[in-house]
């Protein structure tokens, strides 16, 4: 018999959010696990370890990303499950959380399994199920979410869509907290947004594409938050594009206090952080999103409040869609674009580069906080953190390489990136996950990236 | 014009290509513009009098090509003055007093309307005739055709039966740019969505110069449905361009507070009161309320007594001031029956006669020189 697998990383900046650790030193991986860590010191390896020369590279628990589109079952054109989450590992996330708009909606115990089984044959990055919370997501009739979550849901959304009825919100909150799942909402009015392609403003007035106001989110989140005082349900706004919304936020995490304030979460995603409404003139269809691009404000708002733990939560929101369909007019194109290959170095420039927080925090937002959104511990331990005994996975990010975006060398199977030709820095070079290589960046692709040597 | 049979065969199978090319000239943020200048993609500007940057396709249609007119938002006084002289020259023409050089004799011009119109398109057929060009009229209207996908589909296959210039009409806002994206000929744009409209804003510019000579400093109302009316868009960059102010008049719901944004500069604003500027103003331009883009639902049943053109509104106007609608009318909703026909004071037919003027002067100036 073989002797048992190990992994020896030497040199790595380690960086591990549960512990608040932010050191130099070794991680020992022994098969699935994380065997030892020892920051500014040295760990005991076997000799035949693989040893993984990290020259300084940030070395952190597997990124998770909780707003992610496969889009299979079908969606298979646009993504796969094996394309997506192939996609995910090359970005250096070693789980995503998947959104049931697909066709058919996950709204069934058996459509969380089928996506878990593809997920099982694909091998690549963890696949979690946030499912339906009403059915076909219709915001008409309770989805089976006990036994949904029985299945392995960890979260429920009805995302693509918010709910737009106070009561069923309400029935959906009280049956989340009963099952202590999250809810996850797209702030979406549908009586303020209606047939809103862009943001509200001289962009859409010039382009004669119809408006789609702040309010469409605001007044969704305020509805949201104030049901959930009394319910105090695990309440989750996902991709805020409003700087209003986080305002709203705010002022709803104070009132609840420091102790019930993790109760409710806000998201980010890259676009809502790096992109205006601008990018949309000449009826840009890839700067086509839902929520729509807003205003520099907005930005500089939405950067607050991620510095001050307003939004703690950071995602993609990737959002396969083919060229064909985006080379559509801009009224029937789709919205959204793909994110899981360059959210790290997206959210480098936008937060780090920028001084709105530091990597420690960034690796937080991108690891621990989504784990402890969707309840990740329950199913695979020590997920999120670097803990000993805990579960391998990792990623190793050269925080310092500078590289291009060129969405034809995506993994994921869609091309739909309005970042496509940006130079860029930081990237994952090495995902694992449950101490299997998922993606190591070819040598010789990026001369220019710090030494990942190995040796034995 | 006579094109060979592999030529033909060539254009044919250029119809069909996949839509990754016109997707990736699409991707022109202007952030990342220069990253795009630094790695060598030409990412085109798609604003619009001029020659819009074609996808590079290889080139197999030998012929050359004109500019496109797509918008007024952009096209300098200069630019603007010449046309008007252009179709003032041509008035006489396009109302048959006096015969028009055919300039345009042995063009091929094909209307593709995806979009209901009676008057836009026979006043683009007239102007194309009485310029010697022949017509083609094609209306696909309903809903299948009007989705940009066979948009772009169809207006290749009419090219590649060897037009000259493509007279596009659509209910997408910035349709007629998809289109010019993708075919090589000439595209003019006869209105697209609630974007454009600029050969009716010039026809607007035309009739009111001929009334009020220079319109630096004039004072011009646009009442109704602004934030719908792609005529509204239109008329206000011609207008501004020219050194006029244009005031916007309407209910919230139909006047978007951005509307002052549509160009920089002072000389755009907004009132809710019809009956605090309609005193001071030189001309006034009444617009539909577009039950078709779903405006009725912003406007009060009582939008007469609000906004609408009465006799008694009327009596107010200055006695010069001039009254204009780019038609249809909602006779005693926008403007009452006796105002509209009250041939004294009411230019509106001969904005139509005008707009026939302007036609022929940018059809011969997008595919008559060659």
């Amino acid at each position: 018999m073989s002797s048992p697998r190990a992994l020896h990383f030497r040199g790595a900046r380690i960086i591990d959010p549960l512990s608040q650790r932010d050191e130099t030193g070794e991680l020992l991986v022994v098969n699935d696990t994380i065997q030892s860590i020892a920051f500014g010191g040295r760990v005991d390896a076997p000799k035949h370890a693989e040893v993984i020369e990290c020259a300084g590279a940030i070395l952190c628990p597997g990124l998770i990303d909780p707003h992610v589109h496969l889009r299979e079952p079908g969606g298979e054109a646009k993504e796969t499950i094996l394309t997506g989450t192939q996609s995910a590992a090359a970005g250096g996330f070693t789980t995503v959380c998947c959104m049931p708009n697909t066709s058919p909606c996950l709204d069934t115990a058996m459509s969380v399994r089928f996506v878990e089984g593809r997920a099982a044959a694909a091998a690549s990055a963890r696949v979690f199920v946030v499912g339906a919370a009403t059915v076909s997501r219709k915001g008409e009739q309770l989805a089976p979410m006990a036994s949904m979550a029985h299945a392995g849901a960890v979260a429920f959304s009805d995302d693509g869509d918010g709910i737009a009825s106070a009561g069923m919100m309400r029935r959906v909150l009280e049956v989340c907290r009963s099952l202590d799942r999250a809810f996850m909402q797209h702030c979406q009015d549908a009586s303020l947004s209606e047939g809103g392609l862009v943001n509200e403003g001289s962009v859409a007035t010039r382009l004669g594409l119809a408006p789609w106001p702040r309010d469409a989110e605001e007044v969704m989140l305020e509805r949201d938050l104030r049901l959930n005082g009394r319910l105090d349900a695990r309440y989750h706004a996902q991709h805020l594009s409003s700087g209003g919304s986080a305002r709203i936020l705010r002022e709803a995490r104070a009132r609840l206090g420091a102790d019930r304030a993790h109760r409710i979460s806000g998201e980010a995603s890259p676009h809502h952080l790096l992109l205006t409404c601008d990018a949309c003139e000449g009826y840009n269809t890839g700067a086509k999103m839902n929520p729509p691009l807003r205003t520099q404000w907005d930005i500089n708002e939405l950067k607050l409040a991620i510095a001050d733990g307003t939004i703690d939560v950071l995602a993609t929101d990737h959002a396969p869609h083919t060229i064909a369909e985006k080379s559509r007019d801009f009224a029937s194109a789709p919205f959204g674009i793909i994110g899981l290959e360059c959210a790290l170095a997206l959210y480098t420039k936008a937060l780090v580069e920028d001084g709105v927080i530091d990597w420690p925090r960034l690796v937080c937002l991108l690891t621990l906080q989504p784990a402890r959104l969707c309840g990740l511990d329950r199913r695979v331990a020590g997920i999120g953190t670097l803990t000993v005994g805990g579960v391998a996975d990792l990623t190793l990010i050269d925080p310092q390489q500078k590289w291009t975006i060129r969405a034809d060398a995506f993994k994921s199977k869609s091309r739909n990136c309005p970042f496509d030709g940006l130079s860029v820095r930081g990237k994952a070079i090495l995902t694992i996950r449950a101490g299997e290589v998922l993606f190591r960046e070819d040598p010789v692709a990026q001369p220019q990236r710090a030494a990942v040597a190995t040796g034995s | 014009m006579a094109r060979s049979a592999s030529q033909t065969t060539q254009a044919l199978r250029d119809i069909g290509p996949d839509l990754r090319l016109p997707f990736a000239a699409r991707l022109r943020l202007p952030l990342l513009n220069r990253f795009a200048a630094a790695s060598g993609i030409r990412i085109p500007p798609l604003r619009l009098w001029a020659t819009v940057s074609r996808v590079t396709r290889p080139s197999i249609i030998q012929r050359s090509f004109g500019p496109d007119f797509l918008a007024l938002e952009g096209v300098c006084a200069t630019e603007l003055t010449s046309i008007l002289d252009d179709a003032e020259r041509l008035l006489p023409c396009a109302v048959g007093d006096a015969p028009a050089a055919r300039v345009l004799e042995g063009k091929l011009i094909a209307n593709l309307f995806f979009e209901d119109s009676t008057r836009t398109r026979v006043s683009f057929e007239i102007a194309a005739r009485r310029l010697g060009a022949e017509v083609v009229n094609l209306s696909a209207s309903g809903s299948s055709a009007s989705k940009g996908e066979s948009l772009v589909d169809t207006s290749r296959n009419i090219e590649a039966m060897g037009v000259d210039c493509l007279v596009v009409r659509c209910a997408i806002s910035g349709g007629a740019a998809l289109v010019a994206a993708n075919v090589r000929c000439a595209v003019v744009n006869a209105g697209d969505g609630r974007h454009e409209h600029p050969t009716q804003g010039l026809l607007d510019l035309l009739t009111l110069r001929r009334h009020l000579g220079n319109l630096r400093g004039k004072r011009v109302a646009i009442v109704g449905d602004i934030a719908n009316s792609r005529v509204a868009r239109s008329t206000t960059h011609g207008l501004v361009a020219l050194g006029a102010q244009v005031v916007a008049v309407g209910p919230p719901a139909l006047v978007p507070s951005s509307w002052g944004a549509l160009v920089s500069g002072e000389n755009i604003s907004i009132s809710h009161d019809m009956d605090s500027i309609i005193g001071e103003i030189d001309a006034i331009i009444m617009l539909r309320i577009q039950t078709e883009r779903a405006a009725d639902r912003g406007v009060a049943p009582d939008y007469r007594f609000a906004y609408g053109l009465t006799e008694a509104r009327r009596r107010r106007l200055r006695p010069d001031a001039l009254i204009l609608h780019p038609g249809p009318m909602n006779r005693g909703v926008e403007i009452d029956d006796a105002v509209a026909d009250d041939a004294f004071s009411s230019v509106i037919f001969e904005q139509v006669s005008a707009g026939v003027a302007v036609r022929m002067a940018i059809l011969s100036r997008v595919c008559g020189r060659r």
